[in-house]
């Protein structure tokens, strides 16, 4: 189809990206920065067309839906939401250096889902239990919130790598990744976000499973997983607002909570449960 | 002097439930607890099975632990209870300090807020004082609550703040916390999940509990006057639909569609469409062909287990048996006893679908009188077709705690907007006379989000500066 091969393509122009960030990291040189900037403008503006072929592709089939119904769609929308998130940061920051931290996972969801040969790119019809305004919100908020943590992800990492720097070391590369400290606030900021991303997401999925299966909260793994997350989270929040962490322990308590994500995305599928129709 | 002491005496219980540590420490615990959950099975087949491959030790100490039902189990429950305590205690502890904070009015005539400020916030204008304080502070009335005003001979002094609820976000995200593990204790004290098939035109009042697989009777009557179910082209299931009535003393009182994702309710209690399935109907349609001149051939619609005789009145027959699709493969086939007048019971197996089965399996019948439909001679018995009903698997709950809930849910979300996007900002406003200018210089403070200050006071400089 159109779209999967439109995406397909879209996962060279993000590693591309990543090549360019790198490139500026390594040299700084303020050139690539810009010429990565408008090159992943490029990249989203088409991912977004592409998913919105995809989506009037599935009305011509007769089958409409939200393109956000299985585990290739949803790869596809978690690229999507990290690129939209990284944008704005990149714009309010007006600074590019995450951009080399962030973009891999752009370009890793978006291969994995075009190259993996366990992932079926067709668009399937939705299962009745699927048909539901509330799996859209639910898609929606949950992919926002991994998207926060994977910048999050990405600025813990900047901020163990930064700690390397010393004076006199003169490393471009570590050199241009911005100070400590505001790392560690855009931190905070991403977890802020991706912790109420979360929690809507939670809090929409148990509406659905409450009008689907007739339980808001069944304890099936990705539910449990979701919610062994939302308790990371809420210890990196209280950690930093009332005991005062900052820096290298908030840094590996979201490395830890990112790894959580992970498995709550990828991992419980290979524990038995409700939420199976994403093996396919 | 009594009011310190009092203060000072170690209360141990007090001081561990109240503090965050302890939340941080319960926090960690429940989310590791809560994984050993996901990797071994919970209750149902899959725990069995897994308990099988178990050594016996090792299975009594996870049963010692109520590891294959942990989330119900008593340790769970307590972790549940400090959390649920410590919030409680925390919240009471602070609470009066966020009170004070949320009433205070500081002066308006400080000095402090003013040392130190970065040089564009304090400038110079001209114009007469009490004009120019006038036209202050209607923009500043325009803008804050609170205000507050003090002048001088030679100066005056604004003082003004907002959002002053944001102290009070953090204790609408912890009372909802604790309102949705109230509302799931309630459900799970006061509610119930059980299960329930109905047959086409059938009606029950009785379903099955899930946990303890034992029935209940609910006080009123459920009729399932039609299930449809439609497929996609490529035979994925598209839409199920029951059409319930609901029967009180007899009466229908009221008539509902139950379809995946729209289940209804009726006096507290939810009807969820679940499964579907088909079980045969009453009537079989049969055709019997006796080969006497004329050749005579009988169409009957016959009723399961009910005897009927022999169109040559050679004796009785009956359908025993009735199987939409025997062997899992052979199709509809209903098993038929003939009682003759004299001699003994034949029985065997007629098959709709019998063409296509001798396509298959030439010798069948021949070699398995069974399987013969010609077994009694001289009668050879064909199937028309069976009547199959569907029937609705529907789960069946009662929750009252959802509403608490759904609320606590509501309240949740409000509160992250109130404590995360929300600061307490107090501004002062200072306007001194100086050799004939005047001297305005503007100050603030805020509880959070200094970079969100930083920018409102810029632009209020801005408008400031546009006055004059
Ligand atoms: C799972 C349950 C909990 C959740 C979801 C939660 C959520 C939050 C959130 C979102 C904040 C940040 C508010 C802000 O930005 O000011 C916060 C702050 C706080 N939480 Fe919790 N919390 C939980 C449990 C607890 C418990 C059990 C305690 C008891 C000690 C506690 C004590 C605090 C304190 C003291 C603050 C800081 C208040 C301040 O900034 O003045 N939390 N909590």
């Amino acid at each position: 189809m159109l779209n999967s091969t439109i995406l397909s393509y879209i996962t060279f122009v993000y590693f591309g990206v990543f090549f360019l960030y790198l490139l500026m990291m390594l040299f700084a040189r303020e050139i690539l920065g810009r010429a990565a900037t408008y090159v992943l403008i490029a990249g989203f503006a088409g991912h977004t067309v592409a998913i919105t072929i995809r989506w009037v592709e599935s009305y011509m089939l007769g089958i409409g839906h939200a393109p956000f119904s299985n585990l290739y769609e949803s790869l596809i929308f978690f690229a999507w939401t990290i690129v939209l998130l990284y944008l704005i940061v990149e714009w309010r920051t007006k600074n590019r250096t995450m951009g080399a931290f962030v973009s891999p996972l752009a370009f890793l969801a978006m291969a994995y889902a075009s190259f993996s040969p366990n992932i079926n790119s067709s668009i399937q019809p939705l299962i009745p239990a699927l048909k539901s305004n509330w799996l859209i919100s639910h898609v929606i908020t949950c992919f926002f919130g991994y998207a926060a943590f994977g910048l999050s992800f990405g600025l813990s990492l900047m901020y163990l790598i930064k700690r390397l720097d010393r004076e006199g070391r003169g490393n471009i590369f570590l050199r241009l990744i911005p100070n400590p400290v505001i790392l560690d606030e855009l931190n905070y900021q991403m977890v802020v976000i991706g912790f109420l991303m979360l929690t809507l997401g939670i809090i929409t999925g148990s509406v659905w499973a409450h009008s689907a299966w007739g339980s808001y909260w069944s304890w099936d793994p990705k539910e449990t997983w979701s919610l062994i997350t939302w308790l990371i989270y809420a210890s990196v929040l209280h950690s930093r607002l009332v005991r005062g962490w900052k820096g290298k322990k908030i840094a590996v308590l979201c490395f830890v909570g990112f790894a959580c994500v992970m498995f709550t995305y990828f991992g419980v599928n290979y524990l038995a449960g409700l939420h199976s129709y994403a093996k396919s | 002097m009594n009011k310190t002491t009092e203060k000072d005496k170690p209360n141990l219980p007090w001081q561990f439930f109240s503090s965050v540590r302890l939340t941080i420490s319960l926090l960690i615990i429940l989310a590791i607890a809560s994984i050993s959950g996901t990797v071994i099975p919970q209750q149902g087949q899959g725990a069995i099975e897994f308990a099988r491959k178990l050594s016996p030790e090792m299975f009594r100490f996870l049963s010692f632990l109520d590891l294959f039902d942990m989330y119900h189990s008593l340790w769970f429950r307590i972790l549940l209870g400090c959390l649920t305590f410590n919030i409680i205690i925390c919240s009471v502890d602070r609470f009066p300090a966020a009170w004070k904070r949320f009433r205070a009015i500081p002066r308006p005539d400080r000095d402090k807020p003013f040392e130190d400020l970065p040089p564009l916030q304090a400038f110079l204008v001209k114009g007469k004082l009490k004009e120019s304080a006038d036209k202050v502070e209607q923009l500043f009335r325009s803008r804050y609550k609170k205000i507050q005003k003090k002048e001088t001979a030679d100066r005056y002094f604004f003082y003004g703040q907002k959002g002053r609820f944001s102290h009070f976000g953090v204790y609408l995200v912890h009372l909802s916390v604790v309102l949705i593990l109230i509302g799931g204790l309630a459900g799970s004290f006061f509610g119930f999940e059980a299960y329930v098939n109905i047959v086409e035109g059938e009606e029950i009042d009785t379903v099955t509990l899930r946990k303890k697989m034992s029935p209940l009777k609910l006080d009123f009557g459920v009729r399932l006057d039609n299930f449809t179910v439609q497929f996609y082209e490529n035979g994925a299931p598209k839409e199920y639909r029951s059409v319930l009535s609901f029967i009180v003393d007899g009466k229908t009182v009221e008539k509902k569609n139950v379809l995946v994702n729209h289940p209804v309710q009726f006096r507290g209690v939810t009807f969820y469409q679940s499964t579907y399935g088909k079980v045969p109907g009453k009537k079989v349609r049969l055709k019997i062909h006796r080969p006497a001149s004329p050749l005579e051939i009988t169409s009957l619609d016959v009723e399961t287990r009910k005897s009927v005789p022999l169109p040559g009145k050679e004796g009785q027959f009956s359908v025993v048996k009735v199987s939409t699709n025997l062997m899992g493969m052979m199709g509809p086939a209903v098993l038929i006893s003939v009682r003759p007048e004299q001699g003994d019971e034949t029985s065997f197996w007629v098959f709709r679908d019998q063409e296509k089965i001798l396509k298959r399996f030439p010798d069948l019948m021949s070699r398995n009188t069974k399987l013969n439909s010609s077994a009694f001679k001289p009668y050879t018995f064909f199937l028309d077709g069976l009547d199959a009903v569907f029937y609705t698997g529907l789960q069946v709950n009662r929750d009252p705690g959802v509403s608490i809930v759904w609320t606590g849910f509501f309240l949740i979300i409000a509160g992250f907007f109130v404590a995360f996007f929300s600061s307490h900002r107090k501004i002062w406003v200072r306007l001194i006379k100086s050799n004939g200018e005047l001297d305005l210089s503007l100050a603030g403070t805020s509880n959070k989000n200094p970079v969100g200050l930083k920018r409102e006071l810029e632009h209020l400089t801005e408008n400031l500066k546009d006055l004059f």
